[in-house]
C-alpha cells in the first residue's frame, strides 16, 4: 500500500470529478473521501461565487466539496484561520499550510485530528487587478472567462467559445499585472510541510492535465491516501523518474525566479535612512487593526500585547502596535501576503514584515511554518 | 532648555531586583560617579522585560536602553535570564533593522557586588550616545 | 443551523465597501473581506472591522407599541390607525439614507399616499448626484481636501496617496495637518483664490445633514468658476439611492430646518426610516427636546439608537446585511446585497395598503429602482446652480483665555459606537500653558457643565480644541468653553 515518500501519479475514478476538478480530481476526490468514510467531520472548501471570487466555507456536505473543485489562482486567501478548533481536511497552498503550522505550535489547532492536502503554487493574483488585466493585456471580456491555469510560465485563459490565450507571467508583471508581490518572492512553491503534497508538476504524457502528482509526505497523509482509494474514489500510479525529475525542475525554475523577486524587492536601506523609512510606512495607518485581524499566524485574539498597550492618544514616532508586532512576527511571519491585501491606506506590510523576519529566520536557520519540531523560538532557551 | 547648554542623553536602565539593581546600588554606596542621565526602573527578574518594555521606552523618548540582570546561572529565579537572553537577540535584530544605531541597546549580566562594573557600564554607554545625539523614535517636545 | 455567509456592503459611509458577514451555528458574526469587490479591494476601515459590534444582536431593533415590546402585526395596525388621522402639511417623512434602494423607493410609495415627500436630511438646494468613480482621484493633478480622509473617509486614503505618486499635489483646507497633504491652509471662502485651481483639479468635499450649506455653495462656485471636478463624499451607506426617487421639483429641507420645524410645532407626525435624528444632531439634548413635542413618532428602523426609545411605534426590520436589495454608492455603483430578508418593504406595503394606497411587493420596488437609476443615466442632472452667498461663514469669536470645541464630523460616529477615540485633540502651547501632564486629563467647562477627557497633541492653531465625537459639553458643532488642568 501506500508509504510515507511515495511519489504517485493519481486521478479520481468518478468521471465527472475528474473532468470537473483542476488536474484530475484527486484532491476533490480525497476531500470526499475523507468527509464520506468519517476520517474529519468538516472539510474546509472554497466556495465558488465567480470567476474572480470564492469564499472560504466549513462544511460537511459533499455536494460542496465537489462544486468548490477548479484551480483559483484568482482568490489570495488564507485558510489557516478556517481550521482553529476543529477536525477538518482542507486543501491549501503551501502559505495556508504555514499558516496552520504555526497555529498548531501555539495549540490553537490540534494538528493530530487536522489534515492538510497540500496544492503546488505559482503564486496567486489580485480579483480586480486580473479583470483588468484581461481587457487591457488579453483583450478578453472578463466575464467571458470560464476557467484558467498557469502552464510553462504561460498564465492561460479559457473563455465560453472555448478559446485559450496566453501570456508569460514575466510579460504580466512587466506591465504591472500578475502574481501578488508576495508571491513573486516566495520560496516554497512545492507544499512539503502539508501531509501530502499535490500539484500538476510533473504530470506528463497522456495523462497531461487529467492527473495529479501526489507525494506521501507523512502518516497522516497515508491515511488520507490510502482511505480515498479503500473507498474506491481514487486510483494511483507510481510516478516515473521522468515524471519526478520533470516536478523537481519545474520547482527549481519558480525558485529562482522568486529569488531574483527577491533581490529587486528587498534593496538594502541605508543605515542612516531606515528609521525614516519606516516611520514614513507607518504614518499614514488608521489603525483599523485589519492587518492583526487578518494574519494567519497571529493566535492572541482581541486582548493581544499589540493592541492593549496601543493607544490611539499616544503621538509616538511609531506606534506601538506596530512595534509588537514587527517583534512578535519576526519569527513566524510566513510572508503570505494577507496583511499587504488588506491594508485600507496601502501600507506593504508583508515586504516591511519580511525585512524583519527574513534577518531573524536566516540567522537561526528557521523557517516558520514548515515543521512543528521546531517551537516559535521567541519562547524557547536558546541551544 | 537653551541652545549652549549641553545636551545629556535619557538613559533607560532595567535592573532586577537580585543583582543589577544591587549593583547600581552598590555603586551608589561606593560613590562611583555616574551620569545624570541615567533612570532605573526595578522588575523581579530580567525575564520580566518583555520587548515591548524596551520599545516603549525608546518611543516615550530614551536615547538607549540597557537590559541588566543577573549572570546566567545565577538567576533567583533559576532560568529567568536565559529568556531575557532568548529575547534579547531578537530585539536586537530588531532595533538594528528599525535603523537605530546599535550603541542604543545594551545587555549586560552584572551582580550585586559589581557596583563599578554597573558604574562603568552606564558611562560608557552615556558616552557613545552622547556622540550619537538624540534619538530619532524620541516624540517631538521631549528633550 | 449551518453558518450563513452575507456579502454586503458596509453600512459606515457613502463609499459602499464590500465584505461578508459571516454568522455562525451560534450566532455570533464576523467579517470577512470580499477580494473582489471592485470599491475598495476587500479593505475596510476601523468602522468596517468593528461590524460584528456594530450588528451585535443587542442594536438589534425590537417591534414596539408605546414602549412595550409587540408582534409586528400590531405595530404596524396601530401605526396604521396613526397615519390615517394624520393631518399631511403636519407630517413629515425621514430617511437619509441607512437603508436599500427598495425600501427607499417603498417609502416614498408611503409619502406620495401621505401626500407628501420623504426628506433626505439635505437641502436641496444642491443636491448632486455622484460624478466619477473614486479611481479618479488617483489621475488628478491637484487635490482640494474639504474633509479630513482619515477620519472621515479612510477608503479614499489609498487613492489619494496613489495619486500623490502619480505627481499630484494635494492641499487640506482646514486646521488639522494631515499626513499626505502637501500643505494645509486655514481658508475662508473669499479665499479660495489662493488654492489655484484648474480643470485638471479635483475637490474633495462632503454633504451630509449637518454640512455648513453656504461652505457647500461656495465650493460648488468655485469649481464651476475654476473648471475643477468635484467630488462630494456622503456620509450614510445609501445616500446617493435616497436621490433615485427623489422629485427634483420638491423642496427639501436640511435636518436643521426639519428639526426647528418639529420643535416649531408645524410637523406634528414624524416617521423616520432608518434615521435617528438624535444620533445625527450635534446636539443630543435639544434633539430630544424637540422629538418630545411630537405627537407621534413611528420608527421604522433595524437597529435600536436613542430614538427607539422615544417612539410611540417601532417597527423592526432586519439587520441590513441580511436585507434584500441595492444601494448606490459614492461613485454611483449598484451594489446589492445577498441577503433575502424583506421585511423592511413588506411593512411599508401593509402600512401604504392600511392608509388606503395600493400594496407592492419588493419585486416590484426593484424594478423600480431599477428603471431609476436607467433614467438617471440618460438624463445625468447637472450639478445646480449655486450662487454664491455673499455672507461669509462666521465663525465665533473666541474670547482670550477660553477655547473653541469642534466637532469633526466623522460619519462612523453618527452610530454612536463605542472606540477607543476617546480623546481631545489640542495643541502643544495649550498643553504648555494650561501645564496639563502626559497621560492624564484636561478640564472643560461650558454652559452645559464639565467634562474630564484625555487629550493628544497636534499641530493645530492656538486656541482650537478638536474631537471626533458628541461630547456632553458642546452645544453644537462649534462650542465655546473653558479649560483647564485637573
Amino acid at each position: 500500500m501506500v508509504e510515507v515518500g511515495d511519489k504517485v501519479i493519481g486521478y479520481s475514478t468518478d468521471p465527472g470529478v475528474r473532468n470537473k476538478g483542476a488536474s484530475g480530481g484527486l484532491v476533490t476526490a480525497i476531500l470526499a473521501a475523507a468527509l464520506e468514510k468519517g476520517l474529519v467531520e468538516e472539510v474546509v472548501v472554497l466556495k465558488h461565487i465567480n470567476e474572480y471570487e470564492a469564499i472560504p466555507i466549513i462544511t460537511s456536505d459533499v455536494e460542496d466539496v465537489l462544486a468548490s473543485a477548479g484551480s483559483m489562482h484568482t482568490v489570495p486567501v488564507n485558510l489557516a484561520k478556517y481550521a482553529i478548533g476543529k477536525n477538518v481536511a482542507m486543501p491549501g497552498k503551501p502559505c495556508d499550510i504555514r499558516g496552520v503550522i504555526e497555529q498548531a505550535k501555539r495549540n490553537e489547532v490540534n494538528i493530530d485530528n487536522t489534515y492538510l492536502i497540500g496544492l503546488n503554487c505559482g503564486g496567486t493574483m489580485y480579483p480586480v487587478q486580473t479583470r483588468e488585466m484581461l481587457i487591457n493585456m488579453y483583450d478578453i471580456d472578463p466575464e467571458d472567462v470560464t476557467g484558467e491555469n498557469i502552464e510553462k510560465g504561460n498564465l492561460i485563459f479559457r473563455t465560453k467559445s472555448g478559446e485559450e490565450k496566453g501570456i508569460s507571467i514575466d510579460e504580466l508583471e512587466e506591465a504591472g499585472y500578475g502574481r501578488r508581490l508576495s508571491c513573486r518572492y516566495c520560496d516554497v512553491k512545492i507544499p512539503v510541510n502539508a501531509d501530502l503534497a499535490c500539484g500538476n508538476w510533473g504530470v506528463i504524457g497522456e495523462l497531461t492535465g487529467n492527473a495529479t502528482f501526489c507525494e506521501v509526505m507523512n502518516e497522516k497523509g497515508v491515511r488520507l491516501l490510502e482511505n480515498a482509494i479503500d473507498a474506491g474514489y481514487v486510483e494511483i500510479e507510481p510516478a516515473s523518474d521522468k515524471a519526478i525529475t520533470i516536478r523537481e525542475k519545474v520547482n527549481n525554475v519558480m525558485l529562482s525566479m522568486g529569488e531574483k523577486w527577491s533581490e529587486k524587492v528587498f534593496t538594502e536601506i541605508p543605515d542612516g535612512e531606515r528609521t525614516q523609512y519606516y516611520m514614513e510606512q507607518f504614518a499614514d495607518c488608521i489603525n483599523c487593526g485589519a492587518c492583526k485581524e487578518i494574519c494567519p499566524v497571529c493566535t492572541c485574539g482581541e486582548d493581544s500585547k499589540c493592541t492593549m498597550y496601543h493607544n490611539l492618544e499616544d503621538n509616538y514616532r511609531m506606534s506601538m502596535f506596530h512595534m509588537v508586532r514587527l517583534m512578535h512576527l519576526s519569527d513566524s511571519c510566513i510572508g503570505c501576503g494577507q496583511c499587504t491585501d488588506v491594508c485600507p491606506v496601502d501600507i506593504p506590510l508583508t515586504t516591511i514584515f519580511r525585512r524583519f523576519a527574513d534577518k531573524s529566520q536566516k540567522k537561526y536557520n528557521y523557517k516558520a511554518g514548515m515543521t512543528l519540531e521546531r517551537p516559535p523560538f521567541l519562547e524557547v532557551m536558546p541551544r | 532648555m537653551t541652545e549652549n547648554k549641553q545636551w545629556e542623553p535619557k538613559i533607560v536602565a532595567f535592573c532586577c531586583n537580585w543583582c543589577s539593581y544591587g549593583g547600581a546600588d552598590t555603586a551608589g554606596m561606593g560613590r562611583f560617579q555616574q551620569p545624570a542621565s541615567l533612570r532605573i526602573i526595578r522588575v523581579m527578574c530580567s525575564g520580566r522585560i518583555d520587548p515591548l518594555h524596551v520599545f516603549n521606552a525608546f518611543l516615550e523618548g530614551a536615547d538607549a536602553v540597557l537590559v541588566t540582570g543577573c549572570h546566567l546561572g545565577d538567576c533567583h529565579y533559576v532560568n529567568g535570564n536565559y529568556k531575557t537572553q532568548v529575547r534579547y537577540d531578537f530585539m536586537e535584530d530588531m532595533v538594528k533593522e528599525l535603523g537605530l544605531e546599535p550603541e542604543r541597546l545594551h545587555l549586560s549580566w552584572i551582580s550585586a557586588s559589581e557596583g563599578e562594573k554597573f558604574a562603568n557600564f552606564v558611562r560608557e554607554v552615556t558616552e557613545q550616545v552622547r556622540k550619537l545625539g538624540p534619538s530619532p523614535l524620541k516624540p517631538e517636545g521631549v528633550n | 443551523m449551518k453558518e450563513m455567509i452575507y456579502q454586503t456592503i458596509c453600512p459606515g459611509c457613502g463609499i459602499g465597501c464590500g465584505l461578508y458577514i459571516r454568522k455562525n451555528a451560534e450566532g455570533k458574526l464576523s467579517i470577512d473581506h470580499m477580494k473582489s469587490s471592485p470599491v475598495n479591494l476587500g479593505k475596510l476601515c476601523r468602522f468596517g472591522m468593528k461590524l460584528p459590534y456594530y450588528y451585535a444582536k443587542e442594536n438589534n431593533a425590537v417591534n414596539q407599541v408605546n414602549a412595550s415590546n409587540a408582534d409586528v402585526e400590531t405595530a404596524i395596525k396601530t401605526a396604521v390607525e396613526i397615519l390615517k388621522d394624520a393631518d399631511s402639511s403636519s407630517t413629515a417623512l425621514l430617511s437619509v439614507g441607512n437603508t436599500t434602494n427598495e425600501e427607499q423607493m417603498a417609502f416614498t410609495k408611503l409619502a406620495a399616499t401621505l401626500s407628501t415627500v420623504v426628506q433626505t436630511g439635505v437641502s436641496s438646494e444642491c443636491l448632486n448626484m455622484p460624478e466619477a468613480s473614486l479611481a479618479e482621484i488617483e489621475k488628478a493633478k491637484r487635490i482640494v481636501l474639504f474633509i479630513d480622509p482619515y477620519a472621515q473617509y479612510p477608503l479614499i486614503v489609498r487613492r489619494l496617496l496613489t495619486a500623490k505618486k502619480n505627481g499630484a499635489s494635494i492641499v487640506a483646507v482646514g486646521t488639522q495637518p494631515l499626513n499626505l497633504a502637501d500643505e494645509t491652509l486655514d481658508l475662508k471662502p473669499g479665499q479660495y483664490d489662493e488654492l489655484k485651481l484648474d480643470r485638471e483639479s479635483l475637490i474633495i468635499a462632503d454633504m451630509h445633514p449637518n454640512s455648513d450649506i453656504k461652505l457647500a455653495k461656495n465650493i460648488l462656485v468655485l469649481a464651476q468658476k475654476t473648471g475643477a471636478k468635484i467630488q462630494f463624499m456622503r456620509s450614510f451607506m445609501n445616500s446617493f439611492g435616497t436621490g433615485l426617487s427623489v422629485n427634483q421639483e420638491n423642496k427639501m429641507f436640511g435636518l436643521a430646518e426639519l428639526v426647528e420645524d418639529i420643535e416649531l410645532g408645524n410637523i406634528r407626525t414624524l416617521v423616520v426610516l432608518d434615521s435617528d435624528p438624535i444620533e445625527l444632531m450635534p446636539d443630543n439634548e435639544a434633539a430630544i427636546e424637540a422629538l418630545k413635542k411630537l405627537d407621534k413618532l413611528i420608527v421604522i428602523s433595524s437597529r435600536s439608537s436613542p430614538v427607539t426609545e422615544l417612539a410611540n411605534i417601532v417597527i423592526a426590520t432586519e439587520p441590513v446585511y441580511s436585507k434584500a436589495g441595492t444601494f448606490l454608492n459614492a461613485e454611483g455603483k449598484l451594489l446589492k446585497n445577498s441577503g433575502t430578508g424583506k421585511a423592511g418593504v413588506d411593512a411599508l406595503s401593509l402600512l401604504n395598503a392600511g392608509i388606503g394606497g395600493k400594496a407592492f411587493t419588493y419585486d416590484e420596488m426593484n424594478y423600480l429602482v431599477l428603471k431609476a437609476i436607467e433614467a438617471q443615466k440618460e438624463n445625468r442632472s447637472v450639478a445646480a446652480e449655486c450662487a454664491a452667498s455673499d455672507n461669509g461663514i462666521s465663525s465665533p469669536k473666541v474670547l482670550k483665555g477660553k477655547y473653541e470645541l469642534k466637532y469633526l464630523y466623522n460619519p462612523f460616529m453618527w452610530f454612536d459606537q463605542k472606540d477607543d477615540n476617546d480623546f481631545v485633540l489640542l495643541n502643544r502651547n495649550t498643553v504648555r500653558k494650561l501645564g496639563l501632564r502626559k497621560g492624564g486629563y484636561v478640564n472643560m467647562k461650558s454652559d452645559r457643565g464639565e467634562l474630564k477627557m484625555r487629550f493628544r497633541v497636534e499641530a493645530l492653531p492656538d486656541g482650537l480644541v478638536l474631537t471626533a465625537k458628541k461630547l456632553p459639553v458642546a452645544t453644537g458643532t462649534s462650542t465655546i468653553i473653558s479649560m483647564e488642568r485637573c
